[in-house]
């Protein structure tokens, strides 16, 4: 059963970065009228997000996010024995992006690199995976890296989804450290992956159809486009989440004066509050990223933690941070961090120049 | 929980005036009737009536009726 505490592992920082585009979600006025667009910013809490450019990727944003935090905490490049990279916006089709970030960053070769492909519980379960591949003693420094350009696969004339994304990366560092430990569980309902699903361009549909047709008003896609039911998505959200809190703080001990920050996966603002309320959660502890970065998948819970924190604070944090979403996959960490290591948001339009297609 | 007070409760979430909600209205010729009224509506019943509304169940929804009957 995936629930515990999983030991020597310690989160020594944590760095985030996004596009230096602005898009303000009332620049869709146009689009979806005035009315319905204020009463989505209303629920979902999204004022503006940042969007990467055409030739931008995920790992491009989560590069300069693990260089920032590399040079921060000064580790030497050739103590770095993992990197993990948490995305549904690989690069490529194959290789695995955490390959060609390995590449890029320059990492010794006696190093494990591999991609995950989870969304909005990515950053919860890449603790875990890394946490896990830490247990024997010899792996002592990973780069649990992700992000995802999300804005790329969604329809720009689909309004329940359209406003809602942002683009980001960002990179964790973690160490093994026998004086930590980090309380964990994870859920799956492997029945509900319709929920939020791209169905073409894959293996199972490879040739969809590329002509966005009409769902409903102001809601057109095509195959190749991301699909997400937001009633059952809330549905689900309303109901595990705060159960899996409850008994999550239960089994732990963790009282309501215990944290500092809840960082929860920014789906929807109006969600979120409802979640705190069932949980017991007091709003003022409630960390909110989504009112200028969106919701942005698999970083939502580190760029949460680097608004709150980056360049502002000092001293050990204690977060809890549940992430919750596609899949369906659920789950919640509670872990120490050091404030002053969780990085300023940087904003950048670097991509790698190389990385376009071989032609040899 | 009385009739009108579900009734209050359906027209502040719709954003509706007071008294303006009428049980044998069509939902679909409601406005504000819309993806992000289905969510509202499924936090309000959890919240009110801690019963679980899922997004299948909200599509059977034909009439105000339909709500109210549901809100128990």
């Amino acid at each position: 059963m995936p629930k515990g505490i999983l030991r020597n592992i310690a989160i020594r920082g944590i760095a985030c970065a996004v596009p230096k585009t602005v898009v303000k979600t009332s620049e869709s006025n146009g689009l979806f009228g005035e009315e319905s667009v204020s009463k989505f910013v209303k629920m979902t809490g999204v004022e503006q997000r940042h969007v990467a450019s055409e030739k931008q990727t995920a790992s491009d944003l989560a590069f300069v996010a693990a260089q920032d935090l590399i040079k921060h905490l000064e580790w030497d490049i050739n103590s770095i024995d993992g990197l993990i990279f948490v995305t549904q916006s690989p690069d490529y089709i194959a290789p695995a992006t955490a390959c060609v970030l390995h590449g890029r960053l320059g990492l010794k070769k006696d190093c494990i690199a591999f991609d995950v492909n989870l969304g909005c519980s990515g950053f919860v379960y890449g603790i875990y995976i890394a946490g896990s591949l830490m247990q024997t003693g010899d792996t002592k420094r990973i780069l649990f890296l992700g992000g995802d350009t999300s804005t790329k696969g969604i329809s720009p004339l689909d309004k329940s989804a359209a406003m809602l994304f942002g683009d980001s990366g960002f990179a964790t560092a973690l160490e093994h450290d026998e004086a930590s430990q980090i309380p964990y569980c994870y859920y799956t309902d492997g029945t509900g992956y319709k929920s939020i699903i791209t169905p073409a361009g894959a293996c199972r549909t490879p040739k969809g159809s590329h002509e966005r047709r009409e769902f409903g008003e102001g809601v057109l896609r095509s195959d190749y486009d991301l699909y997400m039911n937001g009633a059952e998505v809330f549905d689900f959200t309303i109901t595990e989440v705060p159960n899996m809190l409850k008994s999550f703080m239960a089994e732990h001990n963790i009282s309501h004066n215990d944290y500092d920050l809840f960082a929860p996966h920014q789906a929807n603002v109006f969600m979120l509050k409802h979640i705190a309320k069932k949980a017991k959660i007091s709003l003022d502890k409630l960390g909110v990223s989504m009112d200028r970065y969106g919701n942005t998948s698999v970083t939502s819970i580190p760029i949460t933690i680097c608004d709150a924190y980056g360049g502002k604070e000092q001293g050990i944090k204690k977060v809890l941070a549940p992430g919750f979403g596609i899949g369906l996959s659920w789950g919640t960490n509670y872990f120490d961090v050091l404030a002053e290591n969780c990085l300023p948001i940087i904003e950048t339009d670097d991509y790698f120049e190389d990385g376009g297609i071989v032609v040899d | 929980m009385n009739v009108q007070t579900k009734l209050d409760l359906l027209e502040d979430m719709l954003e509706l005036e007071q008294g303006s909600l009428e049980m044998t209205c069509k939902l679909e010729s409601l406005e504000s009737w819309d993806s992000l009224a289905a969510i509202s509506l499924i936090a309000l019943v959890d919240e009110h009536f801690e019963k679980r509304l899922t997004g299948a169940m909200i599509k059977e929804f034909k009439t105000v009726q339909d709500i109210i009957d549901f809100m128990e």
